[in-house]
């Protein structure tokens, strides 16, 4: 008896830190950081995947890596617009909760091109990679382009 | 995307016809050919397709009617394709000199600045007529051109003709022998086919490119756009990019920080720089470079 009492608070306390990120009371700032922090992280990546694309530097079998990365955060960038998160100098444009299936569309496109962007680097054919790094390019403007504020 | 694909559709349809051609002629033809295929790069080189398609999105390429917004009204860009009433179709050789050298149409009227003859001016005689040859060998379309709605003051051609007068002038590219091949190819490239000044380079008051401050960005180039300053300036412009960034960016939009472009030069990537041999790329990055910081 004691023991399923364990049990089920164990259970309980699995259930609140899995439901973390839903329960947390985030707050409008943070969720644009984050998002500025996932973007950061894009630019970052998309960078060190240009360099070896170009043939700056050496492939060592990191761009498969980079690639992954672009891929995983892609994933996420659904979530990363709540409503309300047009704060602290966002450069995100109204569109996006105006018009969220066009919105959502745009960021299928990135989870498709980066996606297919993983498959060229692991096939290592230099070709198919460059090809797929500019369909990433294309996915990031279609965003930038109607959903970004600009300069 | 759409004007784009069409495009090639296009291109394709007279490459098929051109290879039928081919096929029982000459070795004449053969030179043609090469003309064309020639005058089809200087159209994206010369950027013709983004000004010269409408904005709609299955409007036929090359027969006019986008929109150019300027701080003196809305310019509709013309048809340019070979249809004889609407387009371009009758015109000869020296008509269509005369319209980039000169910035006058086969009538003799002054064209608004808008056209950017002031960097075509530049232009060589065999590119002009191979950019010809291309576009009378393509589909001619039949579409009326658009008034340009401007302001009043400056809607006449005669007050076209007053500031050409004073800013305009007429002349064609000159190599600088004291400078390499590829940074004159660059400059042939930035200053007169791909026209880069008309945006990047600041404008006085009425309109006319102030040429002491050439590419150091244009912060009124519409009403919500500016255009960035691309002199070599480590801070204001892209002094701190190499050759081989300016040659990505203009493949593939690209900025050296891994971002990439969300802007009106978004079109002009994908109309224009993308379709560039690596070569001449790399030559517009090494002129670049070169330009005074600003």
């Amino acid at each position: 008896m004691k023991r399923k009492g364990i049990g089920i608070l164990a259970g309980l306390a699995a259930t609140v830190v899995v439901a973390m990120p839903v329960l947390a009371d985030t707050t409008p700032e943070d969720a644009k950081d984050y998002r500025a922090a996932v973007m950061t992280a894009f630019r970052g990546h998309i960078g060190a995947a240009s360099m070896i694309a170009r043939g700056l530097v050496e492939n060592d079998g990191q761009l498969v890596g980079h690639a992954q990365g672009l891929a995983s955060s892609a994933k996420e960038l659904a979530n990363l617009w709540p409503a309300g998160s047009d704060v602290n100098e966002s450069e995100s444009l109204p569109a996006i909760w105006e018009e969220p299936e066009k919105f959502a569309e745009a960021i299928d496109a990135m989870v498709t091109a980066t996606d297919a962007f993983v498959a060229a680097a692991e096939s290592g054919d230099a070709e198919a990679i460059g090809g797929a790094f500019r369909n990433v390019g294309m996915s990031c403007r279609g965003c930038h382009d109607n959903f970004r504020k600009s300069d | 995307m759409t004007t784009s694909a069409s495009l090639t559709d296009s291109i394709r349809h007279a490459t098929a016809a051109l290879a039928a051609v081919a096929c029982i002629s000459t070795a004449a033809s053969a030179a043609d050919d090469e003309t064309l295929a020639r005058g089809e790069y200087l159209l994206h080189a010369g950027g013709c397709i983004s000004c010269h398609t409408g904005d709609e999105d299955d409007a036929p390429p090359l027969a006019g009617g986008h929109a150019l917004e300027s701080p003196f009204g809305v310019f509709y860009s013309p048809n340019i394709t070979p249809d004889t009433e609407t387009g371009i179709g009758d015109w000869s050789d020296e008509d269509f000199l005369t319209a980039f050298w000169e910035g006058k149409n086969p009538d003799g009227d002054h064209y608004f600045p808008a056209f950017p003859y002031t960097s075509y001016t530049g232009m060589s005689r065999d590119d002009l007529l191979a950019l010809k040859a291309y576009l009378f060998s393509i589909e001619p379309v039949r579409r009326e051109n658009q008034e340009h709605d401007l302001w009043p003051i400056m809607s006449s051609r005669f007050a076209a003709g007053l500031w050409k007068a004073r800013y305009f002038d007429d002349g064609r590219f000159e190599p600088d022998p004291e400078q390499s091949d590829e940074w004159n190819r660059g400059a042939y490239l930035v200053r007169h086919l791909g026209h880069c000044g008309e945006c990047h380079t600041p404008r006085s008051s009425l309109g006319a490119l102030e040429t002491d401050e050439e590419l150091a960005g244009n912060p009124e180039l519409t009403e919500d756009e500016s255009a960035p300053n691309i002199t070599s300036d480590r801070d204001n412009g892209i002094g701190r990019w190499s050759v081989s960034d300016i040659d990505y960016f203009l493949e593939v939009g690209m900025l050296p920080d891994g971002d990439f472009t969300g802007s009106s030069m978004g079109p002009v990537i994908e109309d224009n720089t993308s379709h560039l041999t690596r070569e001449d790329r790399r030559a517009i990055a090494v002129y670049l470079k070169s330009v005074p910081p600003q």
